[in-house]
């Protein structure tokens, strides 16, 4: 990251007669953490899994404890395709408030959401053009916790410009039953009454954004033809060689080229700095990293089963992975009208909310098949 | 050098013999307690001393791994004296005694005549002896810990245990404190859990003795309560009272109680209620708590659901209610 902006700067004081409306970025990918080895958990870190040993609980105690389950939360229920609990309780959320519009300005940050990657195809704009999508569906987010700025002290600081005028949200997904889990993990959402979820994650707002324990966030949070900065942990591709790792060239595959096909070749120059140089780019591990998705559009949204659909085919991550979805960051991508804030409340009652919104150019399957006019 | 270590090793030797039977003295133990500890060990030793001609007995062990004969000494050999012919397994393992297929009886009780025994856990078929056993050993544990947790300046004086009665959901043991408006605060009760769990983890034995009437009143001299309940006591069981030692704790009770503290597992106490004032300024306090047996895992969500259960006040007979015969003999049937 450093790299990056010396260089840009570095680019900017050398062609500051033109001005600069294209900056060249040489994106420099590190491995983001220390190659020391980590021989301890962090203070603050908290198992999730307990180690599963045989309860020898008879057969009817079995039942009434997932009785009890069922009371404190709600039975088991597919809500919005996702297997999931009813959480009557968290119905009492408070009411929204009723001039949302003037209550946000462009420098002010909302929540993101918890997604997973479900799977690709392409849509097709009203030009004929095709664009490839993949589908991100929101999985049974709830609202666990909020720290005021002023109590926020993270250990492991986010990478936010003046961090302690934000606050942060705690946002859990996937609901599961806590009897799974360590009594330390359930004791996270003991006070929010929320059900105990599978992944949690952390969004860093605004004091104006924040959000009452137990609302639940849907993909109405985000509106069609906004764009949204997507972060995934990318495929695990193990160790790979120079070739699929750095995209070198390699060597041909016959004319008398002797065992050197796909390997790196020459890795260095000689002289006073006759050393291979730090970052030479070696094979190695190749993938299971963090990386962030900017500036992708959303062309359309479904509401009965929380999804949308992003622009690209590059989401990190495979089928089936954890995605989280942010407003961007990009400047020129930001919207300059106000979206849902601090969220979209969903009225339960809602039979006329459309459940398809699709982009004004995305071509919807129900209409007409498009038709070029003859030249 | 070398002679010191020899007069050194057999001592330590002897020493851990004694942790064995009893921790480690108190320093803060009263008088009281020291001379009531010192006549049951006597009592104990007349007793032994008491067999005379040593008798032989059979004992016919029926279990795993296989059914033998065991030829042991009336009066003195006692079920984990037969444990310890068979394995250390059996010994660790072994909670309770069954007599003859129906009579509970502790392990460190003297066998008294030819009998067939079988050495129970808490994973046997049918273990609802073991299982009063243990409630009951837990409530005994519970005074022996209260005894150990409370300061002087609270004045504790304990009362009685009710019999085990697992599906109230709680063991109990009733005191008197010299104050009537103790709230007890949640790392109070936390400190009394973690003292059982420390008796638990000293593994002592709980050893019983059968002792007249006069001797039981020599002992319990100073406590008021004891010295009431006695007399009705011992008239119930033909002038006998049995009695209970864990480390320095004694204890009156029916019985039998599990082998040792060690079989403890997952404990919490965790309510105390007050029942109603004694006097001007006391009060009788019901201590309650639900615990697991050792090698027991529970996920916190049902392990929750029991503390839950256990912190309603629990049902037995209170300890201001007249202990009347019939109440008693109810007991017995049970």
């Amino acid at each position: 990251m450093l790299r990056t902006v010396i260089g840009d700067l570095a680019r900017l004081r050398l062609s500051n007669s033109a001005s600069p409306s294209i900056v060249l970025v040489t994106q420099v990918r590190e491995k983001g953490h220390l190659s020391r080895p980590r021989q301890k958990n962090p203070y603050w870190f908290v198992r999730q899994q307990r180690t599963q040993t045989e309860d020898l609980v008879t057969g009817e105690n079995r039942n009434f404890i997932n009785e009890v389950v069922h009371d404190t939360y709600g039975a088991p229920a597919i809500i919005k395709g996702i297997q999931t609990y009813e959480q009557k309780q968290l119905v009492k959320t408070p009411a929204p408030p009723n001039t949302d519009e003037q209550l946000w300005t462009p420098g002010l940050r909302r929540s993101g959401l918890i997604a997973r990657k479900i799977g690709q195809y392409p849509l097709w704009l009203k030009n004929g053009e095709r664009v490839r999508t993949t589908l991100l569906q929101v999985v049974d987010n709830h609202v666990i916790k909020y720290i005021p700025p002023e109590e926020y002290k993270p250990s492991q600081r986010p990478h936010v410009h003046n961090l302690n005028k934000y606050g942060c949200l705690l946002v859990g997904a996937e609901s599961t039953n806590p009897a799974l889990l360590t009594k330390e993990y359930c004791g996270i959402f003991r006070d929010s009454g929320v059900m105990p979820t599978k992944s949690l994650a952390r969004f860093i707002v605004s004091p104006q954004a924040a959000l009452a324990a137990g609302t639940p966030l849907n993909v109405g949070h985000f509106r069609v033809g906004d764009f949204v900065d997507v972060r995934g942990k990318t495929v695990d591709h193990g160790f790979q060689g120079v070739v699929k790792r750095h995209g070198f060239k390699g060597m041909p595959a016959s004319h008398g080229v002797t065992k050197t096909h796909r390997r790196a070749g020459n890795i260095g120059g000689g002289g006073e700095k006759g050393r291979v140089w730090p970052g030479t780019k070696m094979p190695g591990h190749m993938g299971n990293r963090w990386r962030i998705l900017k500036g992708l559009r959303i062309w359309r949204i479904n509401t009965k089963y929380n999804v949308m659909w992003v622009q690209g085919s590059s989401v990190p991550g495979s089928t089936n992975g954890l995605v989280y979805i942010y407003d961007t960051i990009l400047p020129l991508r930001k919207s300059k009208d106000a979206p849902p804030f601090p969220t979209l409340y969903e009225q339960p009652d809602a039979e006329n909310a459309p459940e398809d919104i699709w982009y004004d150019q995305v071509h919807n399957f129900k209409d007409e098949t498009i038709t070029y006019k003859p030249e | 050098m070398s002679a010191v270590t020899k007069l050194i090793k057999p001592n330590l030797g002897a020493l851990r013999q004694l942790q064995q039977y009893r921790n480690i003295v108190n320093l803060s133990a009263t008088a009281a307690l020291r001379s009531r500890n010192e006549l049951f060990s006597q009592e104990q030793r007349r007793q032994r001393e008491a067999v005379g001609r040593i008798e032989k007995i059979e004992v016919r062990y029926l279990g795993l791994p296989e059914d033998v004969t065991l030829v042991m000494n009336n009066h003195i050999s006692t079920p984990y004296n037969c444990a310890q012919h068979l394995s250390e397994g059996h010994c660790k393992r072994a909670a309770l005694a069954l007599i003859d297929g129906t009579v509970p009886w502790d392990m460190h009780r003297p066998l008294q005549e030819s009998c067939t025994l079988q050495l129970l856990n808490f994973n046997v078929s049918e273990p609802h002896l073991v299982n009063k056993a243990f409630w009951r050993t837990c409530s005994f544990m519970l005074g022996a810990a209260l005894q150990r947790t409370f300061k002087d300046e609270a004045k504790l004086e304990l009362h009685s245990f009710p019999g085990p009665n697992i599906k109230s959901g709680s063991f109990v043991h009733d005191i008197v404190l010299g104050t009537q408006s103790w709230e007890p605060t949640k790392a109070e009760m936390r400190a009394i859990s973690a003292e059982m769990v420390k008796l638990s983890a000293q593994d002592l034995r709980i050893e019983r003795l059968e002792v007249d009437k006069d001797v039981a009143i020599e002992m319990f001299k100073d406590s008021r309560y004891k010295s009431e309940q006695l007399p009705s006591i011992a008239q119930q069981n033909q002038g006998r009272v049995t009695l209970y030692r864990l480390g320095e704790h004694i204890d009156i009770s029916r019985g039998p109680m599990v082998a040792s503290t060690r079989f403890l597992g997952k404990c919490t106490i965790s309510a105390a209620h007050k029942v109603a004032s004694e006097g001007a300024a006391s009060a009788f306090y019901r201590i309650q708590g639900v615990a697991l047996p050792s090698g027991f895992t529970l996920n916190h969500f049902a392990y929750g659901l029991l503390e839950q259960r256990s912190q309603k006040l629990n049902s037995a007979r209170l300890p201001n209610e007249p202990f009347e015969e019939q109440q008693q003999q109810q007991m017995q049937l049970s």
